[in-house]
């Protein structure tokens, strides 16, 4: 198939309120699309809509107005399901079973072909290999968490869509968490949609993000463009840099590193908007100084965030209809 | 229907691991020896009292392990997020009614089957001869409670455990009466309350245990009318639920 | 609720509530059972002081007999006895009200197959 395994057009959601005389929207004309292969990520405050979002383009929640295709075809479609992977936020199983009993079971219930032996390989790869035949109530969150990826992963699906996958995890279960959610992308070219509160963890692994507010897109595009701050460049020289420069550049000198290697003294750093880069180089070549590096600056993903979130916070709208 | 059968597997497994069953089967069971050991009214005819109080027991057994087994199924299912993978992923909501009431028909099939088994017991253990007529009666007993069960269902979509048990207590009452019985509850509105009750089913359809335990002769015509009533009217309420599910949000 | 959902309900309740206004009878036995079912009505009261006073004219000496002795009365045959009806007035007792058992299964069975059509039509649709 060569449609686009989630694209979202205009999609609305509104939730009734006041025994149903007015509506509150969720989520307010939102488009977006994911490509076949990357690991995108969601992310927005509490509250934001993400986990409409993604109820929707599972087909649980049925859109006010717009539309969700996923490889072309809507949510509910047998043919889509067969393809679909998808972790809630911290689902609580029937602690009754055991991990391989639910296993087999929801095999019979996806029509898998597999037994036994590749149920405990499965649970071996998500770390519960020593656990297949214990009840899941004597489960910890995290035990029970990868109870849910393993699920999520029988299938070998081609999208993978996990809500909080990682909340309440200790750092060594998210870096496997990671590693497994990695593997399915680069070997099996799996697309991933992550949802996730943790930005060092997108950051890390998504190519590719979305930032939800208040029901509405704030930002969206491939980590490097989400993460570049905005006009901003870094020059590395070594020498000295001309007073007359001093008044436009955010700083100068930002750090001064002894390149002792090279044994050519001192290197300094600036940071400039990207109108003045060239006069900047200019006065720096004239002055001297030799020039080692020129980069867009990147910034961090909490501070993105943040940024995109802040004018949302400030002025609340009124969103009661 | 693999995906429902299952579905059904998983729920009775689910259903057999949790300890409302054995709870509502023991309480049946105590229910049954104690009938024998109570003395009869009516001397000479312990055998009809036996029969009689017994197959009442499990009538309201029936009703119990409709409540018991199913009242708190889907509000489950739901608070603990497992509808969503279920749904999003391997089953269709019809799947998940379908399965979810099957499994939970055939624990409550096989508990009632023990009751009557159990009073077959006490007959025999008391020296009573055991009619002909309730291994028919069992079977309609059965469908009785597959039809409280899909009542217990279909409130589960609309109301939270609590409340279900009550309405579908009210239900199983009110269903008994007859349509002049029931407009004589409130006269004033006698053109509304004929309309209600002619839209619920008549539970008096299932009684027979009456002819039963005075030795009458019921045609097995009418067991068979009445399961197709049962199971016909059972239909009816899991689709009236499905149609309901279906419109849900899950949110 | 879905907007379809919430008024294909709306319309299946009110079809529902439409079709139950015009269905012509209703369950009770008593009201629809045929004379032969019910048996000649008794005039008579069935107080116990009344059983020997009032007199039952049509049971021979020997009913009689055996009536005062047990404190029970005996109709004719075919004569309603009001102490028992409500244990012949039950549908295993009432073979005529089987084929309106039957009509309303399949009423049932028809109505559940047009309501899982349309809703998961609906479904579909959404």
């Amino acid at each position: 198939m060569a449609d686009a395994p989630i694209r979202v057009t205009a999609l609305t959601k509104r939730y009734p309120v006041r025994m149903g005389l007015g509506s509150v929207a969720a989520l307010d004309s939102v488009s977006f699309e994911l490509r076949e292969g990357e690991i995108m990520g969601f992310l927005g405050p509490n509250g934001a809509g993400k986990t409409t979002a993604i109820k929707c383009v599972l087909g649980l929640l049925k859109p006010s107005s717009g539309r969700v295709r996923l490889w072309g075809l809507p949510p509910a479609h047998p043919s889509v399901r067969r393809r679909l992977g998808y972790v809630p936020e911290s689902p609580d199983y029937d602690d009754a079973f055991t991990p391989l009993e639910l296993l087999s079971l929801f095999a019979r219930m996806r029509r898998l072909p597999g037994g036994r032996c590749d149920w405990l390989d499965l649970l071996a790869r998500v770390g519960l290999s020593a656990w297949e035949t214990t009840r899941i109530r004597k489960f910890s969150k995290g035990m029970r968490q990868r109870v849910s990826l393993a699920l999520a992963l029988q299938s070998r699906p081609s999208l993978l869509v996990l809500d909080e996958p990682t909340g309440g995890l200790d750092p060594l279960a998210r870096s496997e968490f990671r590693s497994i959610i990695l593997e399915e992308s680069s070997s099996r070219g799996a697309t991933v949609f992550l949802s996730s509160h943790l930005l060092s963890e997108v950051e890390t692994i998504c190519t590719r993000a979305l930032i939800l507010d208040h029901g509405s897109l704030v930002r969206q595009g491939s980590m490097r463009e989400l993460l570049r701050e905005e006009n901003q460049w870094r020059l590395e020289f070594a020498g000295e840099a001309p007073a007359s420069l001093a008044g436009r550049v955010s700083a100068l000198p930002v750090t001064s590193t002894p390149d002792e290697a090279a044994g050519s003294g001192e290197y300094r750093e600036l940071r400039t908007a990207g109108e003045d880069l060239q006069a900047c180089i200019d006065e720096l070549r004239s002055a001297g100084a030799r020039i080692t590096r020129v980069e867009p600056v990147y910034g961090r993903l909490e501070d993105v965030f943040l940024s995109a979130t802040a004018g949302q916070r400030e002025e609340e709208p009124e969103r009661d209809q | 229907m693999r995906t429902i059968r299952a579905f059904a597997d998983m729920t009775m497994k689910m259903l057999l691991r949790r300890r409302t069953i054995y709870g509502i089967s023991i309480v049946i069971l105590l229910a049954l020896l104690g009938i024998s050991r109570v003395p009869s009214f009516d001397v000479g005819n312990e055998g009809r009292f036996i029969l009689d109080f017994g197959m009442f027991g499990l009538e309201i057994g029936a009703l119990l392990l409709a409540i018991g087994l199913a009242a708190n199924l889907y509000p489950r299912d739901r608070e603990s997020r497992v509808l969503l993978p279920l749904l999003a992923v391997p089953l269709s909501r019809a799947h998940y009614l379908l399965g979810r009431f099957a499994g939970a028909a055939l624990v409550q099939m096989a508990s009632l089957v023990a009751g009557c088994l159990g009073l077959v017991a006490v007959l025999a253990i008391n020296g009573y001869a055991v009619p002909p007529a309730l291994i028919p009666a069992a079977l309609l007993l059965v469908v009785e409670g597959w039809f409280l069960l899909s009542v217990v269902f279909f409130f589960g979509f609309w109301t939270s455990p609590p409340l279900n048990a009550p309405l579908t207590v009210l239900l199983f009452i009110i269903s008994q009466m007859s349509v002049r019985e029931f407009v004589s509850l409130l006269p004033a509105a006698s053109g509304a309350m004929k309309v209600i009750r002619l839209l619920l089913p008549h539970m008096d359809a299932f009684h027979i245990k009456d002819p039963i335990a005075h030795g009458e002769t019921v045609p097995l015509l009418y067991f068979a009318v009445a399961a197709f009533y049962g199971l016909c009217y059972t239909a009816f309420i899991l689709t009236v639920g499905l149609a309901v599910f279906r419109s849900r949000d899950l949110r | 609720m879905r907007p379809a959902g919430a008024s294909f309900l709306r319309a299946l309740s009110a079809a529902l509530f439409l079709i139950a206004c015009a269905l012509p009878g209703d369950y009770d036995i008593e009201d629809v059972a045929p004379t032969s079912h019910l048996g000649e009505p008794c005039e008579h009261d069935h107080g116990h002081g009344e059983l020997q006073e009032a007199g039952h004219e049509h049971h021979d000496d020997a009913e009689r007999q055996e009536s005062t002795q047990t404190g029970m009365h005996v109709h004719e045959a075919g004569q309603r006895n009001h102490g028992t009806e409500w244990f012949f007035n039950q549908p295993w007792a009432s073979p005529f009200i089987w084929p309106k058992m039957l009509r309303d299964s399949l009423v049932l069975a028809a109505l559940a197959a047009v309501i899982a059509l349309v809703s998961r039509r609906l479904t579909r649709r959404a």
